[in-house]
């Protein structure tokens, strides 16, 4: 079983959602976050004064998955992510160990 | 379920309990006849809900040993825990009883609704009699306390009427607030029309007993995912309709707790022999025991602005409106002419803009359909409730929210009441099923807004606000920032930056009434982020531009000063001034306005070819007589040659001023920047209004060796917006730094004047 991890750009969450409910996931876990990466921040000026805006709003997506489709659900949520310019953020896989439903007590791979 | 099951539930037990009680009390005591067994609270009154705790009391003589009394009370208790029923019980002889009940008032008010079960008579009517007896006594130590624990109630759970998932039992509005009613009448201090809440209390029960079932455990919070359970099982059409009663039900408490410390607070202060002095504040309105409320034999039916007015005052001070007040004034309604009168949009756009002291004047004048009077549109809003994860409060408390977040940000806009009004009624076009809540919303809120008074062209910027207003959050959170046509959109539909900063603000105000679930710093972050790059593309905020004022003939005279219009009509007084100009001469005018009494309203002033023509709208401050020509002419010589101390005298009209109960207010802002088109520089002054504003603000840019070309006053509500165009004695725009230093110059000189 693996947690995919994605940090994306804000938009782009409602074209990652579809992407991922047309695969099949049912069911995945989005927060805010804020971050910067190569992108950097960028200098803006307001009122006549220069400030730097060190960290860019991102949305966090994380989606456990059975660890045989890791691979193709990262490569859904890349295809449906990307703008192609700086900043579109990344995807990563992590092992989980184990996955219990709170409701039913359910483990493993039937708790995804 | 109702009350009939609530009595029955407790009759049931009180027989169980009576014949157990007697049983163990004949194995166990000495003197099984000295003691007996009590309910107090809601088991006290004979009604029992699914889930409420049965709150016994023991009572005993003392004539038995502990050990026994101990064993007796085990034995009798014992079951009832096996039984899992859950129970409240103390043991108490009579003194001990009222020493309880002096030190905590939650006994105190328990024992008011004493009732025997069983055992002896004697002893629990004495104990019930001293409850009533020390409650009656000790009210004026009581009733304070138990203000303190409604006020707590309400600041931990919230009003019942506008939230979407109320507790019925805690918030203010609820079920404890009718039993502290029931208690307050028990006092004897006034009276207190129980019955106006009597369906109240038939309906809030039963809803708890519905969402409770059988399941004591059960919490007296209403949730969303309940409310559809308990509106089917109580015959409702759906449950909007259910929390539109449980709304109007809290109202009816909450306005007789209201009527009923309005009515102590009275009581109180005429037992004191010393009747409190009233203060005579504005045209037909006092300041009494710290009210603002209509002085006594004015004629409300000849003043139908007086409504609005007694509500701009009370907010603006931060003090309560009377219920004397309302009530009259729903009595005596006079309606208001439309348009309103432009006095009439000020007190309302004061009103709004108040802050949090807003909403409990909103509401004294909502209680008494004053609201729905003046504005009909509201009616349809009053307790809608709204499905929705997102928001917390009913659609009209939702909108008052928004109003008080609005207010902090008037400095951030160039029209505070444009902004205030659009965030009062921007979910207007809400609860019409099939419409889309914005579009209807412009619908509505276009010829509300001419109603009101505004024209044309504010009523069409109020209109695209109220339909835009989630568009910088839709966009900000949905679209790419990087695309320059997610830029173009916003721009296209949102023409100048004087909008799009109206929107910002708006947009933000809405943001924060909604709650921390629909905005957060990272939300705001991207709208402000949006904002930016859209004001960039627009090319900046353009400034109010310079008045079209010409003198029409040569003058004769140094000075000439003449009043326009009606003399008699002191809420708008038209005066024209046209000098040979001179160093300090705004300043003084506008000196000479302020120890005259005169508020400005407006003002505009442009000085060509060395002649200042100024033409001044101004009302007399109700306390007043009204200066001839002849005297303001001569005082203003004075004021130039120096005879006259204007800052001293200004000095004292702010120290008085300074003395009333203020609320608190968004600090002043000053802002500089170089208009290319008039070659000048501009100096923008948004702050509170107080008396002298222009004055400090003229004086302080003269010193700087800096000659006032022009000048446009405007009150917008209890807002001032000052943009004034100055430029170097040798007529040419200050340096962009010397323009700064100006602007922190003035800024300071009125944070430190306030």
């Amino acid at each position: 079983m693996k947690l995919i991890t994605a940090i994306i750009k804000p938009f782009k969450l409602e074209d990652v959602k579809e992407a991922l409910t047309a695969f099949g996931i049912t069911g995945m876990t989005v927060s805010e976050a804020s971050g910067f990466g190569r992108q950097g921040g960028h200098t803006e000026v307001y009122r006549g004064a220069e400030y730097t805006v060190d960290l860019i709003p991102k949305i966090r997506l994380e989606v456990l998955v059975d660890g045989k489709e890791a691979d193709k659900v990262i490569d859904v949520i890349v295809k449906a992510a990307s703008t192609g310019s700086i900043g579109d953020g990344k995807v990563w896989s992590s092992p989980v160990d184990n996955i219990v439903r709170v409701r039913t007590g359910e483990r493993g791979t039937d708790a995804i | 379920m109702g009350t009939r099951e609530r009595r029955d539930r407790s009759n049931k037990f009180d027989n169980d309990l009576r014949v157990s009680f007697l049983r163990f009390a004949t194995e166990h005591l000495v003197k099984p006849e000295a003691v007996s067994l009590t309910a107090v609270g809601g088991y006290g009154r004979g009604e029992l809900s699914p889930g409420s705790d049965l709150d016994l009391l023991i009572l005993h003589d003392g004539s038995e040993k502990p050990k026994i009394l101990a064993d007796f009370v085990n034995a009798f208790l014992y079951p009832l825990w096996n039984k899992k029923i859950a129970l409240d019980h103390s043991v108490r002889t009579r003194s001990e009883t009222r020493e309880m009940a002096q030190e905590d008032i939650r006994v105190a008010l328990g024992l008011l609704d004493l009732r025997i079960i069983a055992g002896s008579a004697d002893l629990a009517s004495a104990v019930g009699a001293d409850a009533i007896e020390n409650w009656r006594k000790d009210q004026s130590n009581h009733l304070p306390k138990l203000r303190k624990i409604i006020q707590d109630r309400e600041s931990r759970s919230g009003e019942l009427a506008f939230l979407l998932e109320p507790d019925l039992k805690e918030a203010r509005g609820g079920l404890r607030d009718i039993n502290s009613l029931r208690a307050i009448e028990m006092s004897g201090v006034v009276p207190v029309s129980l019955a106006r809440v009597a369906e109240s209390e038939a309906l809030l029960s039963n809803v708890r007993d519905v969402l409770h079932g059988e399941n004591s455990k059960s919490r007296d919070q209403l949730l969303l995912t309940e409310q559809d359970r308990v509106a089917a099982s109580m015959g409702f059409r759906d449950a909007d309709a259910l929390m539109l009663e449980v709304a109007k039900a809290a109202r009816a408490v909450d306005y007789l707790m209201d009527l009923t410390w309005h009515r102590i607070d009275s009581q109180v202060g005429r037992s004191w022999f010393k009747k409190n002095k009233q203060q005579n504040i504005d045209k037909g309105l006092v300041i009494l025991n710290s009210e603002v409320t209509i002085e006594e034999n004015y004629d409300i039916s000849e003043d139908s602005g007086i409504g609005l007015r007694a509500a701009a005052t009370a907010a603006q001070r931060g003090l309560p409106l009377s219920i004397d007040a309302c009530v009259a004034l729903a009595e005596k309604f006079s309606p208001l002419p439309e348009p309103w009168p432009k006095p009439v949009l000020d007190d309302l756009v004061s009103l709004i803009g108040a802050g949090a002291p807003m909403v409990r004047v909103f509401e004294a004048l909502d209680q008494d359909g004053l609201i729905e009077k003046w504005i009909p549109e509201w009616s349809h809003m009053r307790f809608l409730p709204q499905r929705n994860v997102l928001h917390r409060h009913t659609v009209d408390r939702h909108m008052l929210e928004t109003a008080v977040h609005a207010a902090a940000l008037t400095r951030t806009v160039k029209r505070a009441d444009i902004l205030l009004v659009s965030a009062l009624f921007h979910d207007i076009g809400k609860g019409f099923p099939d419409k889309d809540h914005s579009e209807y919303g412009e619908v509505l809120i276009l010829p509300l807004a001419k109603r009101l008074g505004f024209n044309e062209q504010d009523s069409q910027q109020i209109a695209l606000l109220v339909r835009e207003h989630l568009l910088l959050s839709a966009v900000a959170t949905r679209r790419d920032l990087d695309d320059p046509a997610t830029i173009a959109f916003v721009v296209e539909k949102i023409k100048d930056p004087e909008t799009l900063q109206l929107l910002h603000a708006l947009s933000i105000s809405d943001g924060e009434a909604t709650g921390k679930s629909g905005w957060s710093d990272w939300k705001a972050g991207l709208v402000s982020n949006l904002v930016a790059k859209c004001l960039t593309v627009m090319a900046g905020v353009k400034p109010v531009s310079q008045p079209d004022l010409l003198p029409i003939e040569p003058i004769s005279e140094e000075i000439s000063l003449r009043i326009l219009g009606d003399l008699t009509n002191r809420e708008e007084i038209e005066i024209e001034i046209v000098a040979k100009d001179q160093t300090g001469l705004l300043s003084a005018v506008a000196g000479i306005m302020t120890i005259s009494r005169f508020n400005v309203r407006s003002a505009k002033t442009r000085t060509t070819n060395e002649i200042a023509v100024m033409r001044w709208i101004v009302e007399l401050d109700t306390n007043a007589t009204m200066p001839t020509a002849e005297k303001l002419t001569d005082q203003l010589k004075k004021a130039l040659s120096g005879e006259l101390d204007l800052g001293r005298k200004i000095d004292e009209r702010i120290d008085n001023y300074r003395k009333y109960p203020g609320i608190p207010t968004p600090p002043p802002v000053v802002l500089a920047a170089n208009d290319l088109a008039t070659n000048a520089t501009i100096i923008e002054v948004r702050m509170h209004d107080r008396p002298g504003i222009l004055f400090s603000v003229a004086r302080a840019i003269s010193r700087f060796g800096v000659d006032i070309k022009s000048a446009i006053v405007s009150t917008l509500g209890a807002e001032a917006f000052d943009t004034l165009y100055v430029t170097d004695l040798s007529g040419q725009p200050l340096s962009g730094e010397r323009a700064q230093l100006l602007a922190s110059k003035v800024e300071n000189i009125l944070i430190t004047h306030l």
